[in-house]
């Protein structure tokens, strides 16, 4: 079918409104946090599930790629499509549907920002435990699509444990429900098998998650360190000690000051490593961990600990965390987030990984991290018209997260492999490894129509799709 | 292990396979009536891989078997050809106390897992029935798991890698050994309670979690089940964390604790641990409800007990029909109720425990004293129990008589049957794996 006669029927279903295929227009959906860019043919905002399904149907019968989109926030290229494809955003599904206190979900559709919906349940003391470091901005369907994490995933675990039940648009646009309210259903677990599919199973267009009761006491303390080592040895303490922290980040030398001249958080500019450490529960327990992980940090030879006195010191020190993407942007022209998982005894060992490679590659590479789970955050920073300083960033990237494979890691805690990181999973999973998850994939997804070269490396996909394909969108780029 | 000489075909394939020694012909065992034609036990995945190949190849039944501990539940199958045994798969793929996570083999037991890393002060959190046989692979194949669900959260929660060969004889993986971890499809989720239907769990790996110090089990004593849950909502309200939260029925007690005070009441048990400050605050929050408080070794026996009633169940009265349910928080009143009213309607009295802060209960209907029952009294209570369970629950039927067996839908279920039959399409085309006992 003509990208012309697809963009008419895109308007019949949506809207004239709802549709955009001027080349203005569509740079604007061109990319998103990743590195990769691509045009797509036409964007359309669909405004409730029948015309999701209509407009799947129309995607699979023209065989022409289709990818939803959140807020663009993405780090792995997953919310980029193919050159000519559809790119479908969600901000016109953004409502939350039903809140049901008595069973503790919310039902939302998938637009609706992450911290809206905790703001949106505030006045009830419930929220929405995973905090993407982008959640003022990225949306829940994102977050389902890419099984996203945040500072607070370290207690409270990440989005996947976190929903419960999804309305899925399949590729023959069918509407189909996995799970429900009830925290689990017998049965297989197609909920949690769905979510993190990074839009290649189906199109969520509506999500139950859980909310949780706001805790009783929350504290917040600053570990100043003189060295990366004494940090991580820190972390290891106060997991001995038998402490799970809601949220345990590391930041390097570096990170702290450019997040210190970025955002006056009260950082020191001199330190070798710092660590933002919360507890949060039951009073009592609260200010026990308080004093255990104060003497962790002591004993592990940190130069000073800061105890947060009240939510605005609290608020303060958090700034200084989620704003140092914002404050990486004031010293460099771009950055690259790496997003590489070790197991928490290999954070020291890493680190110094991280110190060699950019030697190696005459970059700059700050680190900022959840360090209580071993998800690291390396950010490297390039100037993006530099074609051979690119290409440095890009091997650099690659010998950092070889280097978390060969430790016993992973290549992504939390952004998910997109496009970007696609080609190395062949590096984490055997070919038959792959062979059964392009198999699942296949089952629902058989003419690769949603979201095509994602996730699973490029020769499956060649392979996949049994020949080269009739339309001209799907073949370009070898298919 | 076999000493007698094998003599048929399939005994053969299965010697060159795995080597004679463990393989056996006409094995004593069966699965609900059922006996297979051979039981192995393969030393690795790559022979479990193979055995499935050639299975494929002879369109044979595999029933994957860990400790024998679950078999009871599902249909009675028509045919096994193999029963595979996960048993030699014990090796510890890694271990790193200090990283609080373990990746073991599926035919290891939970038990064992469980003593050995006690030792550095660490705890595997899921409690399946009988532990000392039930194995990883089993508790992950079944998703049962015992009261410390209410604290730790489900398998899906902490599991975090697994090993598999699929029904089609693909060797296969998901996730890892690091705690956070987004690569590639979550195998993990599909496979935990898939019943041996997709793949043969092979390995897998977990968080673990700091052993809990100074625990102490707060008994609270109610008439009915409407306090009771009024008492449990008092509780998810309040700033508590207990590691257990779980309810049992007068019949339950009866049966775990005999001759306690408990006998006569529905009784919600809250576990906590922590200091003597923390457990001071339990006891304030908990209130006057608290008849009485358990410690040391009677309260970790007690809770021993409770993640074993399925099995004392069973054990106690083979004509049960045993279930355990998933229902939102709001409707377990609802479900308690319903199943106590068509249970008396019907000739049964009603044995629950249950997870009731996650929804999660275990339900056992007995003939009432006196009662013959006959097949079609159970196909009546799973009827009208089908019909009356609230929206977006979901139910396992873990045993019931023989005769009914053939008579009671097994499983119940919100998600979309035609996409779990294209995943089992995916992994298992040919219906190697427990044909006609589970979902296909």
């Amino acid at each position: 079918m003509d990208l012309s006669v697809v963009i008419r029927e895109l308007r019949k279903i949506a809207g004239d409104d709802a549709v955009l295929d001027r080349p203005e227009d569509l740079m604007l959906y061109e990319y998103d946090g990743g590195l990769r860019k691509s045009t797509p043919g036409a964007v359309v905002f669909p405004q409730n599930t029948q015309q999701v399904s209509a407009i799947m149907r129309l995607a699979s019968s023209a065989k022409i790629p289709i990818v939803a989109r959140g807020a663009g926030t993405g780090l792995s290229g997953g919310a980029i499509c193919k050159p000519g494809g559809i790119v479908m955003p969600f901000s016109r599904m953004n409502r939350v549907l039903e809140v049901d206190v008595e069973n503790m979900r919310a039902v939302v559709q998938p637009g609706v920002v992450n911290l809206q919906l905790s703001e949106y349940v505030s006045h009830l003391g419930l929220y929405y435990a995973p905090d993407p470091s982008s959640q003022k901005a990225c949306t829940i369907g994102g977050n389902v699509a890419e099984n996203s994490g945040g500072p607070h995933t370290l207690l409270h675990g990440v989005t996947v444990n976190h929903v419960t039940g999804v309305e899925v648009v399949m590729p023959d646009g069918e509407i189909v429900h996995f799970g429900g309210k009830a925290a689990e259903s017998y049965g297989y677990d197609m909920t949690g098998f769905y979510v993190g599919t990074e839009g290649t199973v189906g199109i969520t267009t509506a999500v139950t998650v859980k909310l949780l009761r706001k805790p009783e006491a929350v504290k917040t303390l600053l570990g100043i360190f003189e060295s990366v080592d004494d940090a991580a040895q820190t972390v290891s303490a106060i997991t001995a000690a038998g402490i799970t922290p809601a949220a345990l980040e590391m930041m390097d030398s570096w990170m702290l000051r450019a997040i210190e001249e970025y955002c006056h958080a009260g950082y020191p500019l001199d330190a070798g490593a710092a660590l933002l450490i919360e507890v949060e529960g039951l009073r009592e327990m609260v200010e026990e961990q308080v004093v255990a992980i104060s003497d962790a940090c002591l004993q592990k030879k940190a130069r000073e600990v800061r105890v947060a006195k009240d939510e605005e010191e609290r608020a303060l020190l958090w700034k200084g965390r989620k704003t140092a993407f914002g404050a990486v942007g004031r010293v460099a022209p771009s950055y690259y987030t790496q997003d590489g998982v070790v197991p928490r005894g290999k954070i020291p060992a890493v680190l110094a990984h991280i110190g060699d490679v950019a030697k190696k590659h005459n970059l700059i590479i700050g680190n900022i991290f959840h360090a209580g789970d071993g998800n690291l955050h390396p950010l490297i920073m390039f100037d993006e018209r530099d074609k051979a300083q690119f290409d440095h960033v890009l091997e650099a990237s690659e010998d950092i997260l070889q280097y978390c494979i060969d430790v016993g890691g992973s290549i992504t805690g939390e952004h998910g492999v997109g496009s970007e990181k696609r080609d190395m999973m062949t590096h984490l999973f055997t070919e038959e490894e792959l062979d059964v998850m392009a198999s699942l994939r296949n089952a629902f997804n058989r003419d690769g129509v949603l979201n095509p070269e994602k996730l699973l490396p490029a020769p499956r996909m060649c392979r996949e799709m049994k020949g080269p394909s009739r339309n001209p969108i799907l073949a370009q780029e070898g298919m | 292990m076999s000493t007698a000489a094998i003599t048929t075909r399939l005994g053969r394939e299965l010697t060159a396979i795995c080597g004679a020694e463990h393989v056996t012909e006409a094995p004593p065992e069966h699965i609900l009536g059922c006996v297979p034609a051979v039981a192995v036990r393969p030393g690795s995945a790559e022979e479990i891989a193979a055995i499935l190949r050639f299975a494929n190849e002879n369109k044979l039944v595999v029933a994957p078997a860990g400790g024998l501990s679950q078999q009871e539940t599902g249909k009675a199958p028509a045919q096994i050809d193999i029963l595979l045994y996960t048993s030699r798969l014990t090796e510890t793929e890694h271990y790193d106390p200090g990283d609080l996570t373990v990746g073991i083999g599926a035919g290891c037991t939970v038990a064992h897992l469980c003593n050995d890393i006690s030792k550095d002060g660490l705890l595997f959190a899921p409690d399946p029935p009988l532990w000392e046989r039930a194995t990883i692979g089993g508790l992950l194949a079944t998703g049962i798991t015992g009261p410390r669900r209410h604290g730790y959260g489900a398998l899906r929660d902490y599991c975090i890698g697994v090993r598999f060969v699929t029904g089609d004889g693909r060797m296969g993986k998901g996730g890892g050994r690091v705690v956070k971890n987004v690569a590639g499809y979550d195998m993990m989720k599909l496979l935990i309670g898939s019943w041996g239907t997709l793949a043969i769990i092979t390995g897998a790996s977990f968080k673990l979690f700091p052993y809990p110090r100074n625990c102490r089990t707060f008994v609270a004593c109610f008439p009915n089940t409407s306090e009771a849950m009024a008492y449990r909502d008092r509780v998810l309200r309040s700033p508590l964390d207990p590691m257990c939260l779980e309810l049992l029925s007068p019949q339950a007690s009866a049966l775990l604790t005999p001759g306690s005070p408990a006998d006569s009441f529905w009784t919600i048990s809250a576990r906590g641990a922590g200091s003597d400050a923390v457990l001071a605050r339990f006891r304030s929050e908990l209130g006057a409800a608290v008849a009485h408080e358990m410690e040391g070794e009677k309260e970790a026996a007690f809770w021993r007990m409770v993640a074993n009633f399925p099995a004392l169940a069973r054990e106690r009265d083979p004509d049960s029909l045993l279930m355990t349910l998933m229902a939102p928080l709001r409707d377990v009143r609802r479900v308690l109720e319903v199943t106590d009213e068509v249970a008396a309607a019907n000739g049964f009295t009603l044995g629950a425990v249950g997870r009731v802060g996650h929804g999660n209960l275990f339900v056992s209907l007995s003939p009432a004293v006196g009662q013959q029952l006959t097949k079609a009294n159970y196909a009546t209570v799973m009827r009208i129990l089908a019909e009356q369970l609230p929206q977006d629950s979901s139910l396992t039927v873990l045993h019931c008589p023989a005769e009914a067996r053939g008579e009671i839908p097994m499983l119940r279920t919100p998600t979309h049957f035609a996409s779990m039959h294209a995943v089992k399409q995916a992994l298992d085309p040919k219906d190697i794996l427990n044909r006609g006992r589970f979902l296909f």
